[in-house]
């Protein structure tokens, strides 16, 4: 009887929560869907009812798909196919490195552990901008230059990965490692099949930020990358919106199909988010 | 005599399982430690390098000495400690807040979620571009102002209204990722912690202070930590937008450091002021993780 009361005024204050939830979700989305919006209506209608505020600020006279079509037809596509597979492999393989690394971190007891960590951190503190010249010369120097691997690598070893992992594989009861240990368990069997199952939302985390890394890395890819064949999506609307005599409807086009992919890969996230809640709810 | 006394032969298999520990360690690292130090450490001491030599190649500090006596730097240093002390305090209290929110039961809570997080998947130039447009002094922002019978707001144009055009630009990027950490560690306190509360009649303060709070200090310190990080090095909107501009009032250290090594091709002074920048960030994060009880 207690438990429904409970759960009826759990339900009435989450519906009186989302009155604050809903504003900032709109704040969140307006200026995007303001975009979407304006890559739907000619170039020139853009800045025409912008003020005063009214309907025809967020309604098109009409709706046309000419951006779109001008940008699919556009090398855009390419670029916006070079973003998602450098995405991808960064990802994959950064997760590889950075849960590894941070396991033997959090897990494995060898001397000097503590100030390698350190060299983690710090490694991560260092700016990309800042060693982004030196290093974009060594590649050079080894021919990575207009080349995936030489986009892929520098997002690779992410020291915030690490970082994360660490923190969350310290949560796990180290009863559990070590009765593994006892068993006869090796360091890679504890870590395949206990720790990496226990860290999937974890996992997530650093995979967002692996994700969110590499598509929105401009510098680097702009140093690293000019030619044609391997220009990624960000430094694609850059240039449009550096030609002279932006059009303004086509940028907007561009930037809404940048966004889809994450959008999708957001949903995905969310999912795990989700699932490991009721994960969580099992375990006890 | 020839019998081997039994104490060193343990001690030796003691010493060759902690060898064997320390290899299996090294093959967890390997591929991280490559990446660190081909990625990371080797072009970094080649930043510092240029910083502390002269133009001849001889060791020499005048590019520090030339730094500090450049009220353009100061000035940047300025606004840079200026912007961290708003934004960071502001952006993470927001995170927190919007966290226990979106781990209450409400209807669509991941829709809510995913939303508010959507902002840090556009790419900061297509952000930048589309606020830049949002800030224009005839632009949405001000037109949706003047319906309300607020007076317009100069947004970008003044020097005392464009670095805080900054902080919401930035804001609106980022409280949805270090949110989404923020959620993910409440997620994983137990339930159980808020039922026992709940019989014992505490409010949700004090549930927030007694059972949120300490449930995700490592959450809340990786986000304390990243978050400073991040904003230490905020680039695209200021490049994009303002170009530190007006009257160097969004100068934020990074500009700067650009401004010098592309614009001007002073590579020492560029070399010097990033290697100031990293110096701050490195005491700002090791006070970080000092202050915060639970370090580990």
């Amino acid at each position: 009887m207690a438990d429904i009361v409970a759960r009826r005024n759990e339900r009435r204050t989450g519906r009186r929560t989302l009155w604050l939830v809903v504003p900032v979700a709109a704040l969140a989305v307006a200026p995007l869907l303001w975009a979407v919006v304006s890559s739907l209506r000619p170039g020139e209608e853009i800045f025409r009812y912008l003020s005063p505020v009214s309907v025809r600020t967020v309604v098109p006279s009409t709706v046309s798909l000419d951006n779109y079509r001008a940008v699919l037809e556009s090398s855009f596509t390419l670029a916006l196919l070079n973003s998602v597979l450098v995405t991808t492999v960064s990802v994959a393989l950064g997760l590889a490195v950075s849960s590894l690394a941070a396991f033997a971190l959090a897990m494995i007891p060898f001397p000097g552990r503590a100030a390698l960590f350190g060299v983690m951190v710090v490694s991560f503190l260092v700016p990309f901008e800042a060693i982004a010249i030196p290093l974009a010369s060594t590649f050079r120097e080894a021919d990575l230059q207009n080349t995936l691997v030489g986009l892929i690598l520098p997002a690779i070893g992410n020291g915030l990965a690490i970082f994360l992992l660490r923190q969350f594989f310290l949560g796990i009861p180290t009863s559990l490692s070590e009765a593994a240990r006892m068993d006869g368990l090796s360091w890679f069997g504890i870590y395949l099949r206990i720790y990496l199952p226990l860290s999937r939302a974890s996992m997530v985390g650093a995979g967002l930020i692996l994700f969110v890394f590499q598509w929105q890395s401009f510098l680097w890819p702009l140093l690293i990358a000019p030619a044609p064949a391997v220009r990624v999506a960000p430094v694609a609307i850059a240039d449009f919106a550096q030609e002279s005599g932006v059009d303004y409807g086509q940028m907007f086009a561009a930037a809404t199909l940048t966004a889809v992919v994450p959008l999708l890969v957001l949903l995905f996230a969310q999912r795990q988010f989700a699932s490991s809640l009721a994960s969580t709810g099992e375990r006890e | 005599m020839t019998q081997a006394p039994p104490r060193p032969r343990a001690g030796r298999s003691r010493n060759r399982a902690r060898l064997r520990t320390l290899g299996t360690a090294g093959l967890f690292l390997l591929p991280a430690l490559t990446g660190l130090v081909f990625l990371r450490l080797v072009p970094s001491v080649e930043a510092v390098t240029s910083a502390v030599t002269n133009r001849l190649g001889e060791f020499s500090l005048t590019n520090f000495t030339y730094l500090f006596g450049d009220p353009a730097f100061l000035g940047s240093l300025k606004v840079t400690l200026l912007f961290s002390l708003v934004i960071n305090p502001f952006q993470i209290a927001v995170a927190l807040f919007l966290a226990v929110l979106l781990t209450r039961h409400i209807p669509l809570v991941g829709l809510w979620r995913t939303l508010i997080l959507l902002p840090i998947a556009i790419p900061q130039t297509v952000s930048a571009i589309v606020w830049g447009v949002l800030f224009r002094p005839d632009g949405p922002l001000n037109g949706l102002l003047g319906t309300l019978g607020i007076p317009a707001v100069p947004w970008l144009v003044s020097p005392d209204t464009a670095l805080m055009s900054i902080v919401i630009l930035c804001s609106w990027v980022g409280v949805g990722y270090w949110m989404t950490f923020l959620v993910a560690g409440i997620h994983e306190i137990p339930r159980s912690l808020y039922e026992a509360s709940d019989l014992d009649g505490a409010g949700g303060w004090k549930q927030f202070v007694h059972i949120t709070l300490p449930g995700i200090r490592r959450p809340l310190l990786f986000v304390l930590v990243a978050d400073t990080v991040a904003n230490f090095l905020v680039f695209a909107p200021v490049r994009i937008l303002t170009q530190g501009g007006p009257e160097g009032s969004t100068n934020l250290i990074m500009n700067f450091i650009f401004e010098r090594a592309y614009t001007l091709a002073d590579t020492g002074s560029s070399a010097a002021a990033t290697v100031v920048l990293v110096s701050i960030v490195i005491v700002v994060v090791a006070a970080q993780f000092r202050l915060l009880p639970g370090k580990d």
